[in-house]
Protein backbone atom coordinates (compact mmCIF):
# COMPACT_ATOMS: atom_id res chain seq x y z
CA UNK A 1 0.00 0.00 0.00
CA UNK A 2 1.27 3.19 -0.64
CA UNK A 3 1.02 5.62 2.26
CA UNK A 4 2.02 8.64 0.77
CA UNK A 5 3.29 11.63 1.97
CA UNK A 6 2.23 12.37 6.15
CA UNK A 7 4.04 13.32 9.60
CA UNK A 8 4.72 11.19 12.33
CA UNK A 9 3.87 12.89 15.95
CA UNK A 10 6.82 11.61 18.19
CA UNK A 11 7.56 14.08 21.18
CA UNK A 12 10.39 12.43 22.42
CA UNK A 13 13.53 13.71 25.14
CA UNK A 14 16.61 13.88 23.18
CA UNK A 15 18.14 13.32 26.21
CA UNK A 16 16.19 9.55 26.89
CA UNK A 17 18.51 7.33 26.86
CA UNK A 18 21.31 9.69 29.17
CA UNK A 19 18.23 10.86 31.71
CA UNK A 20 17.10 7.39 31.88
CA UNK A 21 21.13 6.10 32.42
CA UNK A 22 21.52 9.01 34.73
CA UNK A 23 18.40 7.44 37.40
CA UNK A 24 20.18 4.46 37.28
CA UNK A 25 23.46 5.68 38.65
CA UNK A 26 21.37 7.78 41.25
CA UNK A 27 19.58 5.01 42.11
CA UNK A 28 23.17 2.99 42.30
CA UNK A 29 24.33 6.19 44.72
CA UNK A 30 20.93 6.19 46.81
CA UNK A 31 21.45 2.46 47.23
CA UNK A 32 24.76 2.62 48.60
CA UNK A 33 23.62 5.60 50.70
CA UNK A 34 26.68 7.88 48.81
CA UNK A 35 26.22 11.38 47.67
CA UNK A 36 27.48 12.14 44.22
CA UNK A 37 27.97 15.68 43.01
CA UNK A 38 29.00 16.68 39.81
CA UNK A 39 31.30 19.82 39.90
CA UNK A 40 31.35 21.93 36.53
CA UNK A 41 33.62 24.62 35.47
CA UNK A 42 35.64 25.85 32.82
CA UNK A 43 39.59 25.38 32.12
CA UNK A 44 41.63 26.82 34.77
CA UNK A 45 38.83 27.90 37.49
CA UNK A 46 40.21 25.68 39.88
CA UNK A 47 38.07 22.54 39.79
CA UNK A 48 41.26 19.79 40.53
CA UNK A 49 43.05 22.78 43.36
CA UNK A 50 39.94 23.17 44.59
CA UNK A 51 39.97 19.27 45.12
CA UNK A 52 43.38 19.14 46.07
CA UNK A 53 42.52 21.61 49.09
CA UNK A 54 39.19 19.86 50.17
CA UNK A 55 39.98 16.45 49.82
CA UNK A 56 42.71 16.25 52.90
CA UNK A 57 39.72 17.77 55.33
CA UNK A 58 37.19 16.39 54.08
CA UNK A 59 38.56 12.22 54.17
CA UNK A 60 39.11 13.53 58.48
CA UNK A 61 35.49 12.38 58.31
CA UNK A 62 34.07 11.16 55.20
CA UNK A 63 35.27 8.31 52.49
CA UNK A 64 35.96 10.15 49.42
CA UNK A 65 35.61 9.05 46.16
CA UNK A 66 36.72 11.35 42.89
CA UNK A 67 35.79 10.56 38.88
CA UNK A 68 38.01 12.64 37.04
CA UNK A 69 36.42 13.73 33.73
CA UNK A 70 39.04 15.02 30.95
CA UNK A 71 39.69 14.67 27.06
CA UNK A 72 42.79 13.03 26.68
CA UNK A 73 44.61 12.96 30.02
CA UNK A 74 45.24 11.70 33.32
CA UNK A 75 47.09 14.75 35.04
CA UNK A 76 44.16 15.53 37.14
CA UNK A 77 43.84 12.20 38.47
CA UNK A 78 47.34 12.03 39.16
CA UNK A 79 47.12 14.97 41.36
CA UNK A 80 43.93 13.57 42.97
CA UNK A 81 45.82 9.88 43.30
CA UNK A 82 48.62 11.92 46.04
CA UNK A 83 45.88 12.67 48.57
CA UNK A 84 45.28 8.46 48.66
CA UNK A 85 41.44 8.78 47.83
CA UNK A 86 40.59 6.30 45.00
CA UNK A 87 40.30 7.76 42.08
CA UNK A 88 39.28 6.91 38.64
CA UNK A 89 39.80 8.92 34.98
CA UNK A 90 37.70 9.27 32.33
CA UNK A 91 38.59 10.51 28.53
CA UNK A 92 36.41 11.36 26.62
CA UNK A 93 38.10 11.27 23.45
CA UNK A 94 37.55 14.73 22.68
CA UNK A 95 33.99 14.67 23.86
CA UNK A 96 33.56 17.87 25.98
CA UNK A 97 31.23 16.64 28.25
CA UNK A 98 30.82 13.32 30.77
CA UNK A 99 27.30 11.45 29.85
CA UNK A 100 25.50 9.04 32.21
CA UNK A 101 27.11 5.96 30.47
CA UNK A 102 30.60 7.07 30.95
CA UNK A 103 30.09 7.63 34.86
CA UNK A 104 28.41 4.21 34.48
CA UNK A 105 31.11 2.53 33.44
CA UNK A 106 33.45 3.04 36.17
CA UNK A 107 31.17 2.82 38.64
CA UNK A 108 31.79 -1.22 39.50
CA UNK A 109 35.65 0.19 39.92
CA UNK A 110 35.23 1.40 43.08
CA UNK A 111 34.88 0.01 46.30
CA UNK A 112 31.14 0.68 47.49
CA UNK A 113 31.09 -0.47 50.89
CA UNK A 114 32.20 2.86 53.13
CA UNK A 115 31.93 5.56 50.53
CA UNK A 116 29.96 8.53 51.82
CA UNK A 117 30.76 11.46 48.92
CA UNK A 118 31.59 10.61 45.08
CA UNK A 119 32.70 14.00 43.26
CA UNK A 120 32.60 13.67 39.60
CA UNK A 121 34.92 16.35 37.98
CA UNK A 122 33.72 17.44 34.38
CA UNK A 123 35.02 18.35 31.52
CA UNK A 124 36.44 22.00 31.43
CA UNK A 125 33.59 23.74 30.40
CA UNK A 126 30.91 26.03 31.21
CA UNK A 127 28.11 25.27 28.21
CA UNK A 128 27.81 21.10 27.48
CA UNK A 129 27.61 19.67 30.88
CA UNK A 130 24.99 21.57 31.40
CA UNK A 131 22.64 19.61 29.41
CA UNK A 132 23.69 15.84 30.98
CA UNK A 133 22.33 14.58 33.64
CA UNK A 134 24.87 11.92 35.21
CA UNK A 135 22.98 10.49 37.98
CA UNK A 136 24.24 13.47 40.38
CA UNK A 137 22.54 14.78 44.00
CA UNK A 138 23.17 18.23 42.27
CA UNK A 139 25.96 20.44 40.48
CA UNK A 140 28.69 22.45 41.87
CA UNK A 141 30.21 25.42 39.97
CA UNK A 142 33.75 26.44 40.14
CA UNK A 143 34.34 29.96 38.70
CA UNK A 144 37.14 31.97 39.04
CA UNK A 145 36.60 35.60 40.16
CA UNK A 146 39.68 36.49 36.96
CA UNK A 147 37.52 35.04 34.22
CA UNK A 148 34.92 38.14 34.94
CA UNK A 149 31.98 39.13 36.23
CA UNK A 150 29.94 38.96 33.32
CA UNK A 151 30.33 34.89 33.04
CA UNK A 152 26.85 33.98 35.09
CA UNK A 153 24.54 36.03 32.73
CA UNK A 154 26.62 34.62 29.38
CA UNK A 155 25.72 31.01 30.93
CA UNK A 156 22.76 31.15 32.62
CA UNK A 157 21.73 27.77 32.56
CA UNK A 158 24.20 25.84 34.20
CA UNK A 159 23.79 28.87 37.33
CA UNK A 160 20.24 27.90 37.12
CA UNK A 161 20.78 24.24 37.76
CA UNK A 162 23.32 24.21 40.58
CA UNK A 163 23.05 23.92 44.11
CA UNK A 164 26.20 26.35 44.87
CA UNK A 165 29.82 28.32 43.63
CA UNK A 166 32.48 28.34 44.76
CA UNK A 167 33.80 32.20 43.50
CA UNK A 168 37.98 30.68 43.52
CA UNK A 169 41.32 32.97 43.31
CA UNK A 170 39.53 35.48 45.43
CA UNK A 171 43.30 36.23 46.40
CA UNK A 172 43.69 37.95 43.26
CA UNK A 173 40.64 40.23 43.56
CA UNK A 174 42.77 43.44 44.17
CA UNK A 175 44.71 42.59 40.88
CA UNK A 176 41.10 42.66 38.20
CA UNK A 177 38.62 44.94 37.77
CA UNK A 178 36.16 41.95 38.22
CA UNK A 179 33.07 43.74 40.19
CA UNK A 180 32.00 41.31 42.72
CA UNK A 181 28.61 43.08 43.73
CA UNK A 182 27.89 42.83 39.66
CA UNK A 183 28.96 39.03 39.59
CA UNK A 184 27.22 37.83 43.32
CA UNK A 185 24.40 40.04 42.03
CA UNK A 186 24.12 38.41 38.27
CA UNK A 187 24.27 34.74 40.34
CA UNK A 188 21.62 35.85 42.48
CA UNK A 189 19.22 36.70 39.65
CA UNK A 190 19.71 33.58 37.80
CA UNK A 191 19.01 31.70 40.58
CA UNK A 192 18.04 32.99 43.83
CA UNK A 193 18.39 29.76 46.07
CA UNK A 194 22.23 29.23 44.67
CA UNK A 195 24.96 28.99 47.78
CA UNK A 196 27.44 31.36 47.18
CA UNK A 197 31.71 30.57 48.07
CA UNK A 198 34.24 32.98 48.51
CA UNK A 199 37.29 31.28 48.48
CA UNK A 200 41.21 31.03 47.30
CA UNK A 201 42.74 27.54 46.58
CA UNK A 202 45.89 29.31 46.72
CA UNK A 203 46.18 30.34 50.45
CA UNK A 204 43.09 28.30 51.68
CA UNK A 205 40.59 31.29 52.61
CA UNK A 206 37.14 30.22 52.36
CA UNK A 207 37.97 26.71 52.49
CA UNK A 208 35.78 25.76 55.80
CA UNK A 209 32.82 27.26 54.82
CA UNK A 210 32.69 25.18 52.01
CA UNK A 211 33.77 22.00 53.42
CA UNK A 212 30.96 22.71 56.73
CA UNK A 213 28.14 23.07 54.06
CA UNK A 214 29.30 20.26 51.95
CA UNK A 215 29.74 17.81 54.82
CA UNK A 216 26.70 18.77 56.15
CA UNK A 217 24.72 17.88 52.61
CA UNK A 218 26.69 14.36 53.28
CA UNK A 219 24.83 14.16 56.39
CA UNK A 220 21.20 15.49 54.83
CA UNK A 221 21.63 12.68 52.39
CA UNK A 222 22.65 9.96 54.25
CA UNK A 223 19.75 10.72 56.59
CA UNK A 224 17.17 11.02 53.93
CA UNK A 225 17.11 15.05 55.01
CA UNK A 226 17.55 16.02 51.20
CA UNK B 1 29.92 21.09 20.50
CA UNK B 2 27.51 18.31 22.50
CA UNK B 3 24.98 18.92 20.02
CA UNK B 4 26.47 15.60 18.24
CA UNK B 5 25.74 13.65 21.28
CA UNK B 6 22.20 15.41 21.22
CA UNK B 7 22.22 14.85 17.72
CA UNK B 8 22.78 11.03 18.35
CA UNK B 9 19.69 11.16 20.40
CA UNK B 10 17.64 12.31 17.53
CA UNK B 11 18.92 9.55 15.36
CA UNK B 12 17.75 7.26 17.91
CA UNK B 13 14.48 8.76 17.80
CA UNK B 14 14.10 8.70 14.03
CA UNK B 15 15.38 5.18 13.53
CA UNK B 16 12.87 3.53 15.89
CA UNK B 17 10.19 5.64 14.63
CA UNK B 18 10.88 4.82 11.22
CA UNK B 19 11.33 0.92 12.41
CA UNK B 20 7.48 0.76 13.59
CA UNK B 21 6.22 2.71 10.31
CA UNK B 22 6.47 2.21 6.52
CA UNK B 23 9.03 4.91 5.71
CA UNK B 24 10.84 5.12 2.56
CA UNK B 25 12.15 8.64 2.74
CA UNK B 26 12.36 11.28 5.99
CA UNK B 27 11.44 14.61 4.26
CA UNK B 28 11.43 17.00 7.41
CA UNK B 29 12.66 16.72 10.87
CA UNK B 30 10.83 18.95 13.62
CA UNK B 31 12.92 19.82 16.90
CA UNK B 32 11.43 21.62 19.75
CA UNK B 33 14.20 23.16 22.00
CA UNK B 34 14.57 25.41 24.79
CA UNK B 35 15.67 28.88 25.75
CA UNK B 36 17.21 27.31 28.94
CA UNK B 37 19.22 24.57 27.28
CA UNK B 38 22.66 25.06 25.76
CA UNK B 39 21.94 23.65 22.53
CA UNK B 40 23.02 26.42 19.48
CA UNK B 41 20.55 25.81 16.07
CA UNK B 42 23.24 26.43 13.75
CA UNK B 43 25.46 23.68 15.60
CA UNK B 44 22.16 21.38 15.71
CA UNK B 45 21.78 22.26 11.44
CA UNK B 46 25.89 20.74 11.19
CA UNK B 47 25.30 17.78 13.50
CA UNK B 48 22.13 16.50 11.40
CA UNK B 49 23.90 16.97 8.12
CA UNK B 50 26.88 14.90 9.55
CA UNK B 51 24.33 12.71 10.87
CA UNK B 52 21.88 12.32 8.46
CA UNK B 53 24.59 11.31 5.56
CA UNK B 54 23.99 8.26 3.67
CA UNK B 55 20.29 7.79 5.80
CA UNK B 56 16.83 7.76 4.60
CA UNK B 57 17.03 11.50 6.61
CA UNK B 58 19.64 12.34 3.72
CA UNK B 59 18.54 15.96 2.80
CA UNK B 60 15.63 16.45 4.65
CA UNK B 61 15.06 19.45 6.25
CA UNK B 62 15.66 20.62 10.12
CA UNK B 63 13.18 22.58 11.59
CA UNK B 64 13.63 24.22 14.78
CA UNK B 65 11.56 26.06 17.06
CA UNK B 66 12.74 28.02 19.62
CA UNK B 67 11.01 27.95 23.05
CA UNK B 68 10.96 30.75 25.21
CA UNK B 69 10.98 30.33 28.92
CA UNK B 70 7.95 30.46 31.36
CA UNK B 71 7.76 30.09 34.57
CA UNK B 72 4.61 30.25 37.19
CA UNK B 73 5.39 31.69 40.64
CA UNK B 74 4.46 30.05 43.28
CA UNK B 75 3.39 32.06 45.06
CA UNK B 76 0.65 34.68 43.49
CA UNK B 77 0.67 31.71 40.20
CA UNK B 78 1.34 34.60 37.75
CA UNK B 79 2.57 33.48 34.81
CA UNK B 80 5.34 35.47 33.52
CA UNK B 81 8.03 35.32 30.43
CA UNK B 82 11.05 35.30 31.73
CA UNK B 83 13.44 38.05 30.11
CA UNK B 84 17.41 38.54 30.20
CA UNK B 85 17.64 34.90 32.19
CA UNK B 86 16.05 37.38 36.18
CA UNK B 87 14.20 34.84 37.19
CA UNK B 88 11.94 36.47 39.86
CA UNK B 89 8.40 37.41 39.77
CA UNK B 90 7.33 40.62 38.33
CA UNK B 91 4.39 40.61 40.43
CA UNK B 92 5.25 39.89 43.78
CA UNK B 93 9.43 39.57 43.53
CA UNK B 94 8.93 36.12 44.79
CA UNK B 95 12.08 33.83 43.83
CA UNK B 96 10.20 30.55 44.34
CA UNK B 97 9.28 30.02 40.73
CA UNK B 98 7.90 26.78 38.86
CA UNK B 99 10.05 26.55 34.84
CA UNK B 100 6.79 25.68 32.65
CA UNK B 101 8.61 25.72 29.01
CA UNK B 102 12.24 26.22 28.05
CA UNK B 103 13.52 23.64 29.23
CA UNK B 104 12.51 21.11 26.33
CA UNK B 105 15.05 19.44 23.56
CA UNK B 106 12.56 16.94 21.67
CA UNK B 107 11.87 15.72 18.60
CA UNK B 108 8.67 16.57 17.53
CA UNK B 109 7.78 15.46 14.48
CA UNK B 110 8.84 13.80 11.83
CA UNK B 111 7.51 14.37 7.89
CA UNK B 112 7.65 10.93 5.53
CA UNK B 113 7.03 9.45 2.83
Amino acid sequence: MELGRREIEVMANLLNSNDTQAEKNRAHFRKNNCLAINMIGSPGAGKTSLLEKSLPLLTRNLCVGVIEGDIFTSKDADRIAIYEVPVIQINTGGGCHLDSKMVNKVLPDFDWTAMDLMIIENVGNLVCPADFDLGEQFKVIVLSIVEGDDKPSKYPVIFRNAEAVILNKMDLEKLTDVNMESMKRDILAINPEIRIFEVSCRNGDGLNDWINWLSQKVNDYQEHKD
Amino acid sequence: MHEMSLMGGVFEVIEQTISQHNVKKVIQVKLKVGELTNAEPDALQMAFEAYSKDTIAEGAELIIERVGVIARCTKCQKEFSVKSMFFLCPNCENSNIKIICGEELLLESLEVE
